[in-house]
Order: C-alpha cells, then sequence, then structure tokens
C-alpha cells in the first residue's frame, strides 16, 4: 500500500520544483505523490506521477482530452460539475478522480452517482487545502459536504483519495497531521489509509467480474 | 496568591514544532495570536479554553508550545492549520511531543545529519532572473528573486540548478 497525496502542483504552477516536493514529502512519510501537469518520474524513494486534471470542460471535452493521453501511468481527475455531468464522468472509465466535490452542488453527488463510482471504481477526492486554509462558513461547509460523501462511501465503498493541491513545500502537511485533519471528517486511522491508497485502487486495472478455470 | 502544590497543578504537554522556510524571524506575542485564531477557529472558544495553549520559547526555527495534558491531538490539529504568520506563508511541523522542556532542548540541539560540505554560490540565474540563494542545507535550495519587486521565494533542490546550468550553459551538456 502506498501512502499518496492525490495533488500537488510543483512549478511553473507553484513555487518549489517536483524534485523538492518529492524529497519534502519523503520526509514528510509519503510514498508518492501525484504531480498535475509534470511527466512521471521517480526521485529517490518517491514515486511522482504524472496529473492531468481537467476543469471547467463538458463531457465531450473531457472524453476528448482523455484520449489525447498517452503515457499510461497519468492520473486523470476532473472537476466536480452539476448531477448530471458528475454522472457521466462516473459512468466513463477514463477517468481515475472527481476532485471539488466540496465547491459543487449541495445534491451534485448522490446516492446514484455513488453507485455508478462504486462500479467503475472512481474515487472522490477530499481537499484537505479547504480544511487547511480555509476559516469560518467555507471550511464549515466543506466538513459538512465530505461528511455526507462519507456517508455515501460507508454504503457503496467507492475509493478515496487524499489531497493538499500544495503549491508550495509549505502546503504539504505531515502523514500523521493528515490523519488528525481527516479526523474532523469522521475519518478513522484504517478510512484514512484506505484513502491514502485510494489513487492506487482507482488506478489499477480492472479485474475481470468471471475467470476462467481450466 | 500562593503557589499551588504539584499533585493540584494542572498537567501540561509541551510540543516541539519547527518552523518552515528557513529564517523566518519567530515574534513568540504574534505567533502566540496565530496559534490562538488557528485553535478558536477550528474547535470554538469551549475548547480553546480546555487547551490553554501558550508559547514558552523560540529559539532559532523551533517553537515550544504548551497546552494541557490530554489536548496534545486537538493542538496539533490546529497548528497544522496555520498556513500565514506577519503576512508570509509559513509551515509548522510538529516534531515531538514531551511532558518536560528538557527532553525536547535535546531535540532542539540535535545537529542536522543533512548538511552538504561544498556550498553552491551564493548567487544563480534562472532565465532572465538573477536569485540569491537564501538557505541551503543539504539537497534543499532555497532562492529569492533579486530586486524590490516579485521577490518571492523558490524552493528547489541542488540537481534543479545542475540541471539548469547544464542546460543553459552552451558547453554544459
Amino acid at each position: 500500500m502506498k501512502i499518496t497525496d492525490a495533488a500537488v502542483c510543483p512549478f511553473p504552477n507553484g513555487d518549489s520544483s517536483v524534485r523538492r516536493f518529492a524529497l519534502e514529502a519523503a520526509a514528510l512519510g509519503f510514498d508518492s505523490l501525484v504531480a498535475i501537469d509534470t511527466p512521471s518520474a521517480m526521485y529517490g524513494d518517491v514515486e511522482v506521477r504524472a496529473g492531468l486534471f481537467i476543469r471547467n470542460a463538458g463531457m465531450k471535452e473531457v472524453i476528448a482530452q482523455v484520449k489525447r493521453v498517452r503515457d499510461p501511468k497519468t492520473v486523470i481527475s476532473v472537476k466536480a460539475g452539476d448531477a448530471g455531468f458528475n454522472r457521466a464522468v462516473a459512468g466513463f472509465r477514463g477517468v481515475h478522480i472527481l476532485r471539488g466535490i466540496h465547491a459543487a452542488d449541495k445534491n451534485a453527488f448522490d446516492h446514484v452517482t455513488a453507485k455508478i463510482a462504486a462500479d467503475n471504481r472512481l474515487a472522490i477526492d477530499i481537499d484537505l487545502s479547504v480544511l487547511i486554509a480555509a476559516r469560518g462558513v467555507p471550511r464549515q461547509r466543506a466538513i459538512q459536504r465530505y461528511r455526507d460523501v462519507l456517508v455515501l462511501e460507508e454504503r457503496f465503498e467507492f475509493p478515496l483519495t487524499l489531497s493538499t493541491y500544495a503549491r508550495s513545500v509549505l502546503d504539504l502537511r505531515a502523514v500523521r497531521e493528515i490523519t488528525g485533519l481527516c479526523s474532523l471528517l469522521g475519518m478513522d486511522l484504517p478510512d484514512v489509509e484506505r484513502a491514502f491508497a485510494g489513487v492506487g485502487t482507482a488506478t489499477e486495472p480492472p479485474v475481470p467480474s468471471v475467470r476462467v478455470v481450466s | 496568591m500562593t503557589v499551588r502544590p504539584p499533585t493540584l497543578r494542572d498537567k501540561r504537554r509541551y510540543v516541539l514544532v519547527k518552523v518552515d522556510p528557513p529564517g523566518t524571524v519567530i515574534d513568540q506575542k504574534e505567533l502566540y495570536y496565530a496559534i490562538s485564531d488557528a485553535v478558536t477557529s477550528l474547535w470554538g472558544d469551549s475548547v480553546a479554553g480546555v487547551i490553554v495553549q501558550a508559547v514558552i520559547c523560540a529559539e532559532g526555527r523551533y517553537v515550544v508550545i504548551r497546552c494541557r495534558r490530554g489536548t496534545e491531538r486537538e493542538l496539533s490539529v490546529a497548528l497544522s492549520t496555520i498556513t500565514q504568520y506577519r503576512d508570509a506563508k509559513i509551515a509548522l511541523r510538529i516534531i515531538a511531543t514531551s511532558g518536560t522542556i528538557d527532553s525536547l532542548r535535546d531535540r532542539m540541539n540535535a545537529p542536522s545529519d543533512t548538511s552538504s560540505p561544498d556550498a553552491p554560490p551564493r548567487e544563480v540565474r534562472i532565465g532572465d532572473a538573477d536569485y540569491e540563494i537564501v538557505h541551503c542545507d543539504g539537497q534543499k535550495i532555497d532562492v529569492i528573486e533579486k530586486g524590490f519587486k516579485n521577490t518571492h521565494r523558490l524552493f528547489l533542490t541542488r540537481t534543479d540548478l545542475e540541471n539548469h546550468h547544464a542546460a543553459t550553459i552552451p558547453d554544459g551538456i
């Protein structure tokens, strides 16, 4: 099981190089990172996986962008929209992570989408930057929304991922600190461990439901 | 008021915290307000009243923060939500928790084993801009753009600078 931060934004999107991110992440207890718009590489003991984050796009644009991806290790994620869009994304097998649920409509992620996400192993991302940086009502709303997602996760068992969206190494948090932050959402240690391994779960090739025994 | 006997005193815990980025000048009072704000915002006044946080000392990059025993978890979660200090971006990295300040002092004085013997030059040129190296610790190198405007800090590694020079110096590759 790899402990993964599911989204960091290295230079030029942020102020830290991807090598520096890997160095700091190793010190903070991570095994791998998903770096947005950065090629996959291995820096020391930390695996950096390429990340594609599709924002503000319709379903056609999402399909077109996913088809353009050449590196099979790329982690593809889409920003959540309205209920219809999220349902379509959940039903499309090329996408690995649905992000920004806290910023979407209240009913944008319902039990039907949760069931489809579980069937297609689409992970739902928990954005820790909101819990860390926001204050007052935005943070309360995010906690409320994520608690709602966790109720559906308990029922349908779709994968979860944890992201810091760090644009600087100063935005990264240690594994223990993230465990503490997740306790605000009602997640216990096994839940957090599963969420850290969520990128691996969402991106590994599907196991066929029927196995031929000769 | 007379001092209470030890058995009647509150049990305390001390949290050792390292401040990132290096070179941040720490004013205990201002840091206390930042911590207090974070604790109150996250847990509310009632829990903040139980935690009773206080900044005990700040030495170099290290800060010792006191709290009531049993509230270390709440304090550490609140500490991880601190991102700003005096309009600058910071991160507080929790190193250890102890019942005495003495044992934390040992950790503060522990020598860093990541220092590198060969120091890099004090200035580097990246793209069209000149950068000054403000911190160097092993592989980690922090640079700040020279000048009055846009002097934000970049967090790089020694390998980044070497690769950059190899790519920009004509005979470098």
